[in-house]
């Protein structure tokens, strides 16, 4: 009887002592975009996490940035989504709207409360995920774009780089026209070409500049200036293979072939986080001092000198997730952001900290000072409920006028009618 | 009983997930939304027969299953029919045909991304063929072009698995018969369009059915070019704007009340060609 009461007593303490360690016991997944530079040092830091925190495991999934979107979605929708996670804002802020994400914890980030975390970023950086008084995102990165110029195409072409860059979109036609190389009807080499899916980030910018709105101030009304949007339209149909053929969506993106520098694109639209991935892509090319970096262009009769949206990858939380896991995910961010320095450095991304922009080697940094005026003359990019989808539609009225010439007017109306229909649905 | 476990299956996976669709086309359901459903009866078909846009969606999956499902059909045929009359490298051939149905239809539209670049391998050959000098034949841009991008690919891909279900069919007709043809005087033409085809009408039928409901459910080409940069008008077909429509739109009510409309449009038809073929069934016995 003794042995068997000693032996059910060790299975007891051994159970117990699994249960409780099994209790404390977190594990995090953590989904984020591809980027061999951020993929070194957060690994680093997951392993320096880990060993902070034993109990902690943390899983780092990376997901090719097109796609985390449509992965995203699918992973909430089937409430299966991961702990934490990051996405461009203009996609994140649905899952705000729809209390998917988790408020900032701040007492879990080492803050008294949200004024004093506030008071540590750039104003204005809490903005785009603040709603109802709570805040609900961490700034990985605050980027905006401007154009990349590939010196030794410009002067391939006899253009001087520092002289001759295209200061208005009608430039950029007439130089981007210089620098096109063609066999036949066929384009070896572009001048510029776009990042085609972000419309709303670097296309919608151009309608603004001429006084055009995707909504109206009050939100009801979709397209504001037809002539604005048309004149865009008509810009981007002269820029496809139904004008001067100059470029278009259908040919590789010329971010991703800039830094090889193969003779196959003369300038480009990007950030500064680009510089990193040249470093590791090319580094002769980026130590060569053959690129810069010069303003967004306006047009030559726009009424309001905006450049290329700003906008944020923002660490969030999900909010089905335990309350347990959601402190040691906020833990977990904040251990991450401690390094803004490093994340410049090695990633070339900024995160809007006081301390960080505040330091004066950070303007010393090359070209940041065209980052910095042109982020000036931006704004964050268009936020909504629907504007992922917004920006679909955006994308197809385009593509339509400069692939599929279909007239500038019919695509407008097509595109006010879809976005009206959005809006006007009372679901 | 030995076919309860197969009906199991079948409810769990097949059945149910059709039903479920069915009910939540009944609904407003955001799909980030944690709000419960609004119950909104016939709202969303009645939204979708009155949607232009829907309306191009089915437009464009008629183009492309009828651009897709004859030359499917007739070029299956012709290559089982070469296959059969050839003794030597029968199985290489069977081989080489089937190799792109094992491929992913991702990989596959990936490929023929590349082959489709301005500077790719279709411009070079179209204009080798030709014998013109650096025009660009927009297979990814112009509406027509891009619609026969996407038929050309599914092309690739299914006529080898088309081919090698008309080889078993063929192979299954009693050699006897053909002889017996032969004897009677007939020639290698009679012998198939009297002999050869008739009795392929069940695997005809098969084949007919099953083009046609792959056609119908095409996606991952028409998905992977727009996302690629090719425009999305021309080729919005049904599962593309479902896909949207959910995955994109949120609306996940609208796209599961498209994907029972999809359903019956295909019930129909498989319904419709096995009453047809019910009249033609073989038997060698």
């Amino acid at each position: 009887m003794k042995r068997v009461s000693i032996l059910l007593l060790l299975v007891l303490s051994l159970a117990l002592a699994t249960g409780v360690a099994g209790a404390q016991n977190i594990e995090l997944t953590y989904w984020t975009h591809t980027d061999d530079n951020r993929t070194i040092i957060e690994n680093r830091y997951i392993e320096e996490f880990q060993e902070l925190y034993p109990n902690v495991t943390i899983k780092r999934v990376v997901n090719e940035a097109a796609k985390m979107g449509d992965l995203m979605l699918t992973a909430f929708s089937a409430n299966n989504a991961p702990d934490l996670f990051n996405l461009p804002i203009e996609q994140e802020y649905g899952y705000m709207m729809h209390y998917r994400v988790a408020p900032v914890d701040y007492e879990a980030i080492g803050y008294k409360d949200a004024q004093e975390m506030i008071d540590q970023y750039l104003a204005g950086t809490f903005d785009p995920v603040t709603m109802d008084g709570q805040i609900y995102g961490l700034p990985l990165e605050l980027t905006n774009w401007s154009i990349y110029i590939n010196k030794n195409i410009f002067r391939d072409a006899g253009l001087d780089p520092e002289k001759d860059y295209p200061k208005t979109w009608e430039e950029m036609i007439e130089v981007a026209d210089k620098l096109t190389l063609r066999d036949g009807e066929i384009i070896t080499r572009r001048g510029f070409d776009f990042r085609y899916p972000y419309y709303l980030v670097a296309m919608l910018p151009m309608v603004e500049q001429l006084g055009g709105q995707l909504l109206s101030d009050d939100g009801k009304t979709a397209i504001v200036n037809d002539e604005a949007w048309l004149q865009v339209f008509e810009w981007f149909r002269t820029w496809g293979p139904h004008g001067r053929n100059l470029g278009s969506p259908t040919y590789t993106s010329a971010r991703k072939i800039f830094n090889m520098n193969n003779n196959d694109i003369g300038m480009c639209l990007t950030g500064f986080y680009q510089q990193g991935r040249i470093r590791i892509d090319n580094p002769e090319f980026y130590d060569s001092g053959e690129w810069m970096v010069v303003p967004y262009p306006v047009f030559e009769n726009a009424v309001n000198d905006v450049a290329c949206s700003y906008y944020g990858h923002y660490m969030m939380v999900n909010a089905q997730t335990s309350p347990e896991k959601q402190e040691w995910a906020w833990r977990f961010i904040a251990y991450m952001l401690d390094h803004p320095w490093e994340y410049l450095e090695t990633v070339n991304i900024i995160q809007p900290r006081g301390d960080l922009l505040a330091d004066p080697r950070y303007m010393e940094l090359p070209y940041m000072n065209v980052f910095m005026d042109d982020m000036e003359r931006g704004h964050i990019v268009f936020l909504h409920e629907n504007g992922f989808q917004f920006e679909r539609f955006i994308k197809e009225a385009i593509e339509s006028v400069m692939l599929s010439n279909m007239p500038s007017e019919e695509a407008l109306d097509i595109l006010r009618e879809r976005i009206q229909e959005v809006l006007d649905d009372q679901y | 009983m030995f076919v309860i476990p197969s009906l199991i299956l079948f409810s769990a996976f097949s059945f149910f997930p059709i039903m479920n669709a069915f009910y939540e086309s009944f609904f407003n359901r955001n799909l980030l939304s944690l709000r419960p459903p609004r119950f909104v009866g016939w709202d969303n078909y009645t939204y979708l027969f009155r949607s232009k846009d829907f309306w191009l969606s089915v437009q464009n999956t008629l183009i492309f299953t009828l651009g897709t499902f004859l030359p499917l059909l007739v070029f299956s045929l012709i290559l089982a029919v070469f296959i059969m009359s050839i003794s030597r490298f029968r199985r290489f051939f069977q081989m080489a045909f089937y190799s792109p149905a094992v491929l992913s239809s991702v990989v596959a539209a990936l490929i023929w991304l590349l082959i489709f670049d301005p500077r790719g391998l279709a411009n070079q050959g179209m204009n080798a063929l030709l014998g013109t000098a650096g025009i660009n034949y927009n297979w990814l841009s112009t509406t027509g072009m891009l619609r026969l991008s996407t038929i050309i690919v599914y092309f690739w891909k299914y006529i080898g698995y088309f081919t090698v279900i008309f080889v078993s069919g063929i192979g299954s007709i009693p050699d006897t018969l053909g002889e017996a043809a032969l004897i009677d005087g007939a020639n290698r033409w009679t012998l198939f369009w009297h002999v050869t085809f008739p009795l392929l009408k069940p695997t005809t039928m098969l084949v007919s059915i099953m083009t046609m409901i792959q056609c119908l459910k095409t996606f991952s080409t028409q998905y992977m070019f727009t996302s690629a940069g090719a425009p999305t008008r021309p080729i919005n077909v049904i599962t593309l704007n479902i896909y949207n429509t959910a995955i994109k739109d949120y609306r996940i009510g609208r796209a599961t009340a498209m994907s029972i409309l999809l359903f019956v449009v295909m019930f129909v038809f498989t319904w419709l060609q096995l009453r047809v073929s019910r009249t033609e069934d073989v038997s060698y016995t």
